[in-house]
């Protein structure tokens, strides 16, 4: 996995050997482990009512393996440990990793540090969607899914999709044409979202907090439907790694190693479009993650595709896990303030330590 | 509204049984419920004010709290977010919730889930008040005496408005809030039938879904009474005198801007009786509106021992 990393990596990075380098990636991914493990533990064992660890454990025990250890607990204990907190925290993972997969491949794609998950319009989109959800009239509900969730799904993929098609009229190189389209899309149906919010009266709550991101409604049965496009999504993405790296080169350079640009281009947006929409489905929108959480990990181990995703995937749900824990242990304040409180300085302080070469 | 009430509570054999709430959803109660969180201010007063106030074991967060024992039930819910977990940990077998987005719909469909009954209550009208009161005696076993608390209402209600009917109908504006723009009652809105019922004529936005008033429309319909619902909030006669554009409308001509308590006029709830007389008796300072006396005895019988928890059975 980490071939070639070192070669990549080094010279921007002012490593101190290849070796170094080579053990960089494998240092950060057990860490990483290590920080999902902790945050699913604190996670399920922390919440506003106290369930002892041996309770929670038994109940876990209990409802994964059908193990009994011997103890008792109330109903009350058992839905709180598993029908609300285990969902949430692992729905805060898996949106971490779709958020920072498709995250790393817009940035990639784009060549463009400042490019997120939302760049070409899913944020707006989703956003429209729900709120146009929330406005109308109808309380339908299927499988977990309220409308809230299907409108912001398909309004995200509608956005990338128009998006996408705009961009390929007229005679801009098509990065800077997609860029612009998404700029120019995104506007519209933020005034979209502005009106939609003007006339929500009540409901404005619902939209606000639906722009503001949360896990706090997670279910087993979103969670499901969330996953699974989340890793499917990724799991091709990260199958196309070295496409992404000629990407990252240079369309000629790309071309000149054989990459079909403009197919592949194509197929990777559809991929990191159909992550973020399975995401900001299932939490609103929550900022910082995709922008940051690539970044940090290109200045540890470099630019290579195929060791920066899997370790932005593993970032990423960790960062969204401790994060969300900290937002319910504050008393339910928006996830996407502590993610950016935790993020923002560890990232300037990663800036700071890396002045010299750093370079998507 | 299914169970027919007896005049004997106790002997009532009215769980299991299902309610349709305001929102149309079916919501089943298997047995009496003992372990209630009432996610509405006008909910935890009813909820005392039907003997019941000791088997509230959490309530959403309220600056007003009303009757004074009920501040001591720990809080589970503020403006905008609530805490499910919390619930579920309580043992909650009853849920009463605001409709209309007062509580916020995804967590209401989350309890429903976990297999906690929600009774989601919004009342848009006066009548719908009495019917919400009657629906929350019915879910907690106590629908004769919601009944009681109801027709006493009602008396109330008749009484001020047989007062004030033959009297003239002075324009009211009933200030909201309006700190940036200004609101007052939409049309058709609880607070314009308040108005209306108490002898006066409210001044309304023109719209039924829409609260806020430009000041020009405000001028031109030219207030006789101004009332501060915001008082509470530091609004006082001669902040509202000194407003830009204010001193042409003849109530701030006329001295005529009072505060009044809005938590007992909008809060639809027990008290609202009097809210009623309050609103009337400043709209009417001069006409003989019916005191708070006769009433009070003839409710007492319901909401008398409510008030405090220890006289509850």
């Amino acid at each position: 996995m980490a071939t070639g990393s070192g070669a990549l990596a080094s010279p921007s990075l002012r490593l101190g050997s290849i070796g170094r380098a080579r053990r960089r990636p494998l240092i950060l991914a057990a860490a990483g482990a290590i920080a999902l493990v902790v945050a699913l533990v604190l996670g399920v064992g922390l919440g506003t009512v106290a369930i002892s660890p041996l309770d929670t454990l038994a109940i876990l025990a209990h409802r994964l393996v059908g193990l009994d250890l011997g103890r008792t607990w109330t109903p009350a204990m058992e839905t709180i440990v598993w029908d609300l907190r285990l969902p949430r925290v692992l729905t805060s993972m898996v949106v971490g990793v779709g958020l920072a997969v498709s995250g790393a491949t817009f940035q990639g794609l784009l060549r463009n540090p400042l490019a997120d998950p939302y760049v070409l319009g899913t944020a707006s989109g989703a956003a429209l969607g729900a709120a146009i959800a929330v406005v109308i009239p109808i309380r339908a509900t299927f499988l977990g899914f309220g409308l809230i969730h299907a409108l912001a799904f398909v309004g995200a993929l509608a956005a990338v999709f128009t998006v996408y098609r705009l961009s390929r009229i007229g005679g801009l190189s098509p990065l800077t044409s997609l860029l612009l389209t998404g700029y120019a899309v995104g506007s519209l149906l933020a005034a979209g979202l502005a009106m939609a919010m003007y006339l929500s009266g009540a409901a404005l709550r619902q939209i606000f907090s639906y722009l503001l991101g949360g896990f706090d409604t997670a279910a087993w049965s979103q969670l499901g439907a969330a996953a699974t496009l989340v890793a499917a999504g990724s799991v091709l993405i990260l199958l196309r790694a070295r496409t992404l790296n000629g990407l990252l080169l240079g369309e000629e350079a790309a071309v000149h190693l054989g990459v079909n640009v403009g197919r592949e281009r194509a197929i990777l947006l559809a991929l990191a479009s159909l992550v973020t929409a399975a995401a900001v489905a299932v939490s609103g929108l929550i900022g910082f993650v995709g922008l940051v959480v690539p970044h940090v990990v290109r200045l540890i181990v470099g630019p290579n595709a195929r060791v920066v995703l899997p370790l932005a995937a593993l970032g990423g749900a960790a960062l969204l896990a401790f994060a969300d824990l900290a937002a319910r242990l504050l008393g339910e304040i928006p996830v996407g303030v502590v993610t950016a409180v935790i993020g923002a300085p560890f990232f300037l302080f990663l800036l700071r330590r890396s002045r010299s070469g750093y370079e998507l | 509204m299914t169970a027919t009430p007896s005049p004997s509570p106790s002997a009532v054999p009215a769980f299991p049984t299902t309610l349709t709430d305001d929102e149309g959803t079916a919501v089943k109660l298997t047995a009496e419920p003992h372990k209630i969180v009432s996610l509405t201010p006008s909910a935890t007063e009813t909820l005392f004010a039907l003997g019941v106030g000791d088997r509230v074991v959490g309530k959403v967060e309220d600056l007003s709290v009303y009757p004074p024992a009920a501040a001591a039930i720990p809080d589970v819910a503020k403006f905008g977010s609530v805490d499910v977990e919390k619930i579920v940990g309580l043992g909650t077998d009853l849920v009463i919730a605001g409709g209309n987005s007062f509580n916020p719909p995804d967590k209401i469909a989350q309890l429903r889930t976990l297999g906690v009954p929600v009774v989601v209550l919004y009342a848009p009208d006066i009548p719908t008040v009495f019917s919400d009161i009657e629906l929350i005696g019915t879910a907690v076993g106590k629908a004769a005496e919601a009944k009681d608390l109801t027709t006493s209402m009602k008396a109330g209600f008749d009484q001020i408005q047989a007062a004030t009917t033959a009297l003239p109908k002075p324009r009211v504006f009933y200030e909201l809030d309006a700190s940036q723009k200004i609101y007052t009652a939409a049309d058709n809105s609880f607070l314009a039938a308040m108005i209306v019922l108490a002898g006066g004529s409210p001044i309304t936005t023109g719209s039924t879904t829409n609260f806020e008033i430009p000041l020009e429309t405000l001028i031109t319909k030219d207030p006789e009474i101004i009332l501060l619902g915001d008082a509470a909030y530091g609004t006082t006669a001669d902040i509202v005198a000194a407003r830009p554009g204010w001193k042409v409308m003849t109530a701030v001509k006329a001295k005529a801007i009072k505060p009044v308590d809005d938590v007992i006029i909008t809060r639809p709830g027990p008290r609202l009786v009097e809210g009623l007389r309050a609103l009337a008796a400043a709209i009417h300072p001069d006409a003989n509106v019916p005191s708070a006396a006769p009433e009070a005895s003839s409710g007492a019988a319901t909401a008398g021992p409510a008030m405090s928890p220890s006289a509850a059975p």
